[in-house]
């Protein structure tokens, strides 16, 4: 019972305290998903390593490209106005996870890391084609986000690495999500669409399994710009048929499927400019 | 100051029941069973007990031991046959939460499965179409009928029938159930959340085998109950270790726990139709199939209470209701603010909507050409008293028009009309006690939160004495001191304690102008630092007043009492069971406003209107939140709560992740109306509202989804898939 916390200041020492307690240490990034398993005793790690003083905090634009430190809390992103207007959809779906108050701790980081296959973050990152910087004792490597998603809470990341941070090119985008209730809930589905060039979507989803991901044969059926309606409703057709659903105690497969189908016609009629 | 509790509750210095220690206490936590219905064979609790920290590990073969003299008859609080999954099978003191949670884990148990009663579906498939099989897991059976029911629906030129379901419901308190159990010589005490001192008493002495005089229990602060507070449920087990170990033993539910022991509103099946001739609704019958879980055959409380809702407060030339309450493996039935009648009220006012509009009548007109006014029978035979349902409909129908004119195309509106009762007759007692600086209520009630304590018995004491609140002051007792009270439950704390206050109050100035050689009864007043009595021109500071025994021994006491009586039933309508009568008749209608998204099935609510019959409004902020409250709370019912148990009988949603109870941000702009001038059980004619706004919400909101797509939901909540699939159905 109990655990060790430290909190490590650079990050080769993070690394160290990490190998020294491997497989029985637990990495905290904001900890608004670490906890329940605390709670629940489901992780009952000796070590737990906490980022927070880590110089990884903060973001910036590089150009068109956001680049947000992976213990950057998820509340500055929201209250950038450069967030909102230049990643639209990212904004939304920060927006989208848990309440204010927990988005003053969760990190971006953290997010991307627990990888959690119900994750409003992932969808809207895919679609903007982020990549993740990672970082371990033999140095850093990039990688698409597409490639260190493995499957539902497993990613690419090799212990004792972490995420360093992520990195976002912007686009008009938007991201449209579904719940049983609309504030501080799971979503039962995301739609995310980036709109990166002309004639050029980018459509992934979320609430699926085995964990978010893009939804090539949706985006190949949309080669006008903007599409027209018929366009429009091929691809969330094709969409809703393509993603593989579960039912679970959130909601049934036929749901899913349903609101997908509406979700992605109603993203691709925000980004030509209708209302949503 | 509004409420004498606020700065210290504002400031995080009220202690709850979570917040209290006693020097040297152990720390428990609960073996829960591992199945929903199975035989113990055997309990082994050396490991446990040879865990680190552990004092004490107790089972059924300790309870035995460490209750001597209780009677063979009574239940047992460590069961031999397990009737819910997590049902407490042993309990653990330990010197830290850390030991005495990993030493439950520890026990070892061998547990012989027993068949399943999951749910309401799996037991009685067939009913009320087919009949009742012999062995059917019954816990009550009620029937009532009245008229020629048979003759109104041959003779109807139009019928409706319908069929409803419901879902269980959690209290969700923010503070868990929590005690202090110790035991010093003969007596066994207990601090504890609870609404209810005297019910705790009375509860766990029996479970216990302990009779009142040995058997003190006193209130804490109390962190939420709304009726999940009102019986016994962790302290015998806190007792039981305290006796055990030898030391006082704190005893608080996780948050899990929380959910999966609490005793709550289960889910309910319903049908209903009614015969209409001539535009006129003149019979309608019932089936109710209530799940009760693992409540004990005679305990049901809520079958009878709750079927009589179904009918609505209608004028009826005939009726018949049925129903049963029925056994399953879930946690036992137990009260949830207005147990059972959101849940009905949706039914029996949804199906009456859908009636009117079969019709081609407004709802709401449908609704007041029937609907109860004073002098009216219900359908048990009751005279109804002065009601304010017919005024308060008319006036939600002007409401409604003004809405529909201003809201955009597409917004559904729907009313709702709901009906209660302030349960006076559970009795209460207060003492005042008067002294020259200040007016003490003694009383045995904690506050819960909704005010009816700290605010409710001190504004009828500023009223009927004439003195400023800062002069008034609070002190609980414990069951050892206090006057008794049966609870606060049943939305009768200023109701029942309240004319309590009044009639002290009553004796006290009575007495006072006595005193000051009057004629009638004197007023209070304050003058400076100091209280005085004035009457027919003669005034005197309280200080003269006094004797010299009251002025060094507590000041001049006085006791109120009451005990509210109801109207009758006629008991020939009476054929099964038992059906209760009304103290008074309260009326709650609410208008809502929803947005329906077509195709996600997503309900928005808008904006809402509650109008609330209170006879009179004794404290108007108070009166405000607890129908802003109840509103909320209801919303809850209608849109998104939900207890989910699987085939197993486990809940597959313990907690606030799954169990989504509305936040903030889902809940509307309120508007609360209070309707008075139809009196009722409480002081000045006031009628209890703790209960009664939480009962329409459900129906106005289902009603106003019909309005939005013209279909209607026969289940609760309404989620957006259960939305989206019925209008996919359409």
């Amino acid at each position: 019972m109990g655990f060790e916390l430290v909190a490590p200041r650079s990050p080769e020492e993070a690394f160290r305290l990490l190998e020294e307690g491997a497989g029985a240490a637990s990495v905290l990034a904001g900890g608004t998903d670490l906890l329940f398993d605390l709670d629940r005793v489901t992780t009952a790690p000796r070590r737990v390593v906490s980022l927070r003083h880590l110089p990884w905090r903060g973001h910036a634009w590089q150009g068109d490209t956001l680049v947000v430190g992976s213990t950057e809390p998820l509340y500055e992103l929201e209250r950038d106005g450069s967030v909102a207007a230049r990643l639209p959809g990212l904004h939304t779906a920060i927006r989208a996870v848990g309440s204010r108050a927990l988005r003053h701790r969760a990190t971006l980081g953290g997010n991307l890391a627990r990888a959690a296959p119900a994750s409003d973050l992932l969808p809207i990152l895919l679609a903007l084609d982020a990549t993740v910087e990672i970082a371990g004792p033999a140095g850093t490597r990039r990688m698409e986000l597409d490639r260190f998603l493995l499957a539902s809470r497993t990613t690419a990341l090799r212990p004792p690495e972490l995420i360093r941070s992520v990195t976002v090119p912007a686009a008009p985008s938007v991201y449209l999500w579904q719940r049983v209730r609309p504030a501080n809930d799971i979503s039962q589905v995301g739609v995310a669409i980036a709109h990166p060039g002309p004639a050029v979507y980018r459509i992934a989803v979320g609430g699926i399994v085995p964990r978010p991901r893009r939804l090539p044969g949706a985006e190949a059926g949309l080669l006008s710009d903007p599409p027209p309606g018929p366009e429009r409703v091929r691809a969330a057709e094709e969409a809703a048929r393509e993603a593989p659903f579960p039912s679970d105690r959130r909601a049934t497969e036929e749901h899913r499927r349903r609101v997908v189908r509406a979700l992605v016609e109603r993203g691709l009629v925000h980004l030509a400019g209708g209302a949503a | 100051m509004i409420r004498a509790d606020a700065p210290a509750k504002l400031e995080g210095r009220i202690r709850f029941g979570t917040d209290r220690t006693r020097p040297g206490m152990l720390w428990a936590a609960l073996v829960p069973a591992p199945v929903a219905h199975g035989r113990i064979r055997q309990l082994d609790l050396d490991p446990a007990r040879r865990a680190p920290g552990v004092v004490a590990a107790i089972g059924a073969a300790e309870e035995r031991a460490l209750l001597p003299g209780r009677g063979a008859e009574a239940t047992p609080i460590f069961p031999g046959e397990i009737r819910y999954r997590n049902q407490p099978i042993a309990a653990i003191a330990a010197r830290s939460l850390e030991e005495a949670r990993a030493a439950a884990r520890a026990v070892r148990a061998e547990i012989e499965p027993l068949p399943l009663l999951a749910d309401l579906d799996s037991v009685l498939p067939g009913w009320p179409e087919e009949g009742l099989p012999a062995d059917a897991p019954i816990n009550a059976h009620v029937r009532a009928r009245h008229g020629d029911v048979e003759g109104e629906f041959a003779r109807a030129d139009r019928v409706r029938r319908d069929a409803f379901r419901t879902s269980g419901v959690a209290q969700v308190p923010l503070e868990p159930h929590a005690c202090i159990a110790w035991i010093e010589g003969e007596v066994w005490h207990v601090l504890t959340s609870t609404q209810s001192p005297f019910g705790v008493r009375e509860d766990a002495g029996e479970l216990l085998g302990l009779p009142p005089e040995r058997l003190v229990v006193e209130g804490s602060w109390v962190g939420g109950g709304f009726g999940g507070k009102v019986a016994a449920l962790v302290e015998p087990y806190a007792l039981l270790l305290a006796a055990a170990s030898g030391a006082p033993v704190r005893l608080a539910l996780t948050y899990r726990e929380e959910f999966q022991l609490t005793r709550s509103t289960l889910p309910a099946r319903v049908w209903i139709a009614s015969a209409v001739r001539g535009g006129h609704l003149t019979a309608r019958t019932v089936r109710l199939l209530l799940d009760t879980g693992g409540s004990l055959p005679g305990r049901d409380f809520a079958t009878g209470y709750a079927i009589a809702f179904l009918l609505g407060p209608y004028r009826l030339d005939a009726f018949e209701v049925e129903g049963y309450a029925v056994r399953t493996h879930k946690p036992p039935f137990g009260s949830h603010r207005a147990p059972l009648a959101p849940q009905c009220t949706f039914a029996a006012d949804g199906h009456t909507d859908a009636l009117a509009r079969d019709l081609g009548v407004d709802p709401v007109a449908f609704r007041r050409a029937h609907v109860w006014t004073a002098g009216d029978r219900t359908a048990l035979g009751q005279e109804v008293g002065p009601f304010g349902a017919a005024a308060a409909l008319d006036r939600a129908r002007a409401l409604q028009e003004e809405w529909r004119r201003s809201m955009p195309a597409g917004t559904g509106l729907g009313v709702g009309l709901g009906y209660w009762s302030t349960g006076t007759g559970a009795g209460g007692e207060v003492r005042l006690s008067l002294t020259p600086e200040r007016l003490t209520i003694h009383e045995g009630e904690r506050e819960i939160g909704s005010g009816s304590v700290v605010r409710g018995l001190v504004a009828m004491a500023e009223r009927t004495l004439g003195l400023p609140a800062d002069r008034i002051v609070l002190e609980y007792g414990d069951t050892a001191t206090a006057p008794y009270d049966a609870g606060v439950f049943g939305s009768r704390t200023l109701g029942a304690l309240g004319q309590a206050v009044g009639a002290a109050a009553h004796e006290l100035t009575a007495e006072l102008g006595r005193r000051l050689g009057a004629a009638g009864p004197a007023r209070l007043g304050v003058e400076g630092d100091e209280l005085w009595a004035a009457a027919d021109g003669r005034r005197s500071p309280i200080a003269q007043l006094l004797t010299p025994g009251e002025r060094d021994h507590g000041g001049l006491l006085r006791t109120g009492r009451h005990y509210g009586r109801s109207g009758a039933i006629d008991p020939a309508r009476v054929h099964a069971g038992e059906f209760y009568a009304y103290h008074d008749f309260t009326a709650s209608v609410h208008l809502a406003a929803v947005q329906v998204d077509r195709e996600t099935g997503q309900v928005t609510v808008l904006r809402y209107a509650a109008i609330q019959d209170a006879g009179r409004v004794i404290d108007p902020p108070t009166f405000r939140a607890q129908v802003e409250g109840g509103v909320a709370m209801g919303l809850g019912t209608a849109l998104t709560e939900e207890m989910l148990w699987g085939p197993d009988g486990r809940l597959e949603n313990p907690g606030l992740l799954d169990y989504r109870v509305p936040t903030l941000l889902e809940i509307p702009p309120i508007e609360v109306i209070p309707l008075e001038g139809f009196p009722g059980a409480g002081p000045e004619g006031a009628k209890g509202v703790g209960e009664p706004p939480i009962i329409p919400v459900p129906a106005a909101v289902a009603n106003a989804v019909a309005d939005a797509t013209g279909v209607r939901l026969y289940e609760l909540p309404l989620t957006p898939e259960r939305v989206a699939r019925a209008l996919m159905a359409r």
